[in-house]
């Protein structure tokens, strides 16, 4: 059931990038591979905050520092990218990638991990990086925002829909058990919520007026009070609902819709109202100039909105953002009838402050609210 | 501290060059060391960080309702498990000093087993053993309408998993050196086996029993991996005060993680500091 769907297998190649030590690391240079003794000084260097390849070499190394989720997405698009750089510029680029909920990934990176790219599930998370200097340039000024990738909040829900969930609304029918992350630790877990009271706002469920925000935020407590189990990030949450906890788990759609390529049996329930997850990607500028790496990361960046990393995403469940492949996959992502976005809370600074505060926010009182019925 | 023999020596004549001597200050020199890089400076540093804003500051951060709802949920967990623990503990201990039975050998060895296994693995496997799909589980939330799973009672099932060892350790070698000649006296004298077992044999093994049970309570305090799979992890609900502390740390409020961090450690060290003293007493006591 786990087989490598763990986000956290990819760790082993957490490290920074390394010196070449030919003796040790070529690839069938010579017939000896030392492993232990190569594991060791991998983590000595590491330790040691190494500096990094030097320039001239021929390869280029790219550290990828992503959320849980892309993966796989990102498994397959790597290749693509090693292929049409070396056709274009006739080098070489190995990666070491990352993944890792996307608020602990984010503080990584603050704290030392030297990635030259991010990819992220949050603004937030990526603006943070930006606070710590170490990315100068305004990434939201990129193509689509710097948006790489879309998905939308959605369900997943028992084969066959035996409690008959199609809306938010019917989340909140007494003696459901429903799961979504900790918010405290998830961007998933935010997300959720944003598209449920987001709904509730704008007088799409059953029984809330529009802009009634006394009534959304009622709705929310009732939609809490049948939460039984908050993981600490999207991924362990439908893990947990594949174990069989739960009538119905709030997630990214992606993450239904990759869950059912490996054969899950659950089934996906796009509510009619639903906010649109826009992730984010960015050139770490502190970390690629330190590393002489500027070139193929920016490279790479430009690479995942080409037709052909968007249709590897698009395959792995994401919503592509590019308007000619979100044409052509349009039937395996139905429209959303009314969709929003962060906007609607006057973006996740707004958002945040609003609702995510401890003790004063929306999302807090709604908690205590749920606990105290 | 300071009561080291080597000046009341100086003053006899010229020391001789002594080996010993300069080994026995580089041993100890390690020692310190040792524990002040991997103990002291660790736990200065969650001091210094949780104290920002002095004890108010601390008192602030721990005192909103999700963090005291997160503290008073450990410690009555932790206390129920300690009660039993206590109880079930000491049977054991019994049973494994005075009865001889086949695959006795087997389960004393399991007794430790608890301690090598990650908790996180036993919280997935009291999940898999009594969560609501699981048979057990199952059978005991239709038939008696009990949550076990992602409620008070799934992570006083994990403490309990978790300390079981300590009690049983702490009684043990106690009973098994214990003169059995009182009890053979009570025997003689015509009591029976429960009114032997209260008045001769019970008040030897409180010490021991005492300080297992507030060991277990205290190593129960600061547990996470366990927890945090059967929990739920709900706050205000099922939160406990180490996944409050994760969650703190998750969410940039560092302050936050390292004030409720005090707190436990706090808790957890006048404990350990009680059984200490317990123990110290206890092993004066039989001389005074």
């Amino acid at each position: 059931m786990m087989e490598s769907r763990s986000p956290y297998l990819a760790q082993a190649d957490f490290l920074p990038p390394l010196p070449k030590l030919p003796l040790l690391w070529e690839r069938g240079a010579g017939g000896v591979r030392l492993p232990l003794l190569a594991t060791i000084i991998t983590l000595l260097l590491a330790a040691c905050g190494s500096p990094t390849a030097p320039a001239g070499t021929d390869a280029v190394r790219l550290t990828l520092a992503a959320y849980s989720t892309p993966a796989e997405a990102y498994g397959k698009i790597i290749p693509l990218f090693q292929a049409d750089f070396k056709s274009k510029s006739g080098q070489d680029v190995t990666f070491a990638t990352s993944f890792q909920g996307s608020g602990a990934q984010s503080r990584a990176v603050i704290g030392g991990l030297e990635a030259d790219v991010v990819a992220l599930s949050l603004g937030p998370d990526v603006d943070a990086i930006a606070k710590a200097k170490l990315i100068t340039h305004d990434w939201t000024s990129a193509p689509h925002k710097g948006i790489v990738s879309n998905s939308v909040v959605a369900f997943a829900v028992r084969k066959g829909n035996p409690r008959h969930i199609t809306d938010w609304a019917d989340l909140a029918q007494p003696g459901l058990n429903v799961l979504t992350p900790d918010a405290a630790s998830s961007g998933g877990a935010r997300w959720n919520i944003l598209g449920l009271y987001g709904a509730a706002l704008r007088g799409q469920v059953s029984g809330v007026a529009a802009n009634d925000q006394k009534g959304a935020q009622d709705f929310m407590t009732r939609v809490l009070k049948n939460v039984s189990v908050m993981d600490k990030d999207a991924r362990t949450s439908l893990t947990t609902f594949e174990k069989g906890i739960g009538d119905v788990a709030i997630t990214y759609e992606n993450e239904v819709l990759l869950g059912q390529q490996r054969g899950q049996d659950y089934q996906l329930v796009i509510p009619h109202s639903t906010i649109l997850i826009e992730t984010p990607v960015a050139v770490v500028d502190g970390y690629a100039d330190r590393h002489g790496t500027r070139a193929a990361a920016e490279a790479f960046v430009n690479f995942l909105f080409t037709p052909a990393a968007q249709q590897v995403f698009a395959q792995y469940g994401f919503r592509p953002v590019d308007p000619g492949v979100a044409q052509k996959t349009v039937a395996e992502f139905p429209a959303v009838p009314d969709q929003f976005t962060v906007d609607q809370f006057g973006g996740w600074t707004k958002a945040n402050a609003d609702i995510f505060t401890q003790d004063s926010g929306l999302y807090s009182m709604a908690i205590a609210a749920a606990q105290a019925k | 501290m300071t009561a080291v023999p080597r000046p009341t020596r100086a003053g006899s004549g010229a020391p001789p060059p002594d080996p010993i001597h300069w080994g026995r200050g580089a041993l100890r020199g390690a020692a310190l060391t040792y524990l002040l890089v991997l103990l002291v400076i660790p736990l200065l540093v969650i001091l210094q960080d949780g104290l920002q804003g002095g004890l108010s500051g601390l008192w602030q951060a721990v005192s909103g309702r999700v963090p005291l709802a997160a503290l008073w949920l450990t410690l009555w967990t932790a206390a129920v498990m300690a009660v039993i623990s206590a109880v079930m503990g000491t049977l054991t201990a019994y049973v494994l000093v005075r009865y001889n039975f086949s695959g006795k050998a087997l389960l004393n060895g399991l007794v430790d087993l608890p301690l090598s296994i990650p908790t996180l693995v036993t919280g997935v496997m009291l999940v898999v053993l009594y969560g609501p799909q699981a048979a057990l589980g199952g059978w005991l939330l239709n038939v008696f309408g009990w949550h076990i799973i992602f409620a008070p009672p799934g992570i006083i099932l994990a403490l309990l998993f978790v300390t079981y060892p300590f009690v049983v350790r702490a009684v043990q070698p106690v009973l098994a050196d214990l003169d059995r000649e009182p009890e053979e006296a009570a025997a003689t004298l015509g009591a029976g086996g429960w009114t032997t077992f209260r008045r001769i044999i019970l008040p030897a093994l409180l010490l021991p029993v005492t300080s297992g049970t507030l060991l277990s309570f205290a190593r129960a305090i600061g547990e996470f991996g366990a927890i945090v799979i059967v929990a739920g992890n709900i706050p205000l609900r099922s939160q406990t005060a180490a996944v409050y502390v994760l969650s703190q740390v998750e969410s940039e409020n560092r302050q936050g993680a390292s004030a409720m961090s005090i707190v436990m450690l706090a808790i957890s060290l006048s404990v350990v500091l009680l059984v200490y003293r317990l123990q110290s007493r206890g092993q004066r006591g039989p001389a005074e």
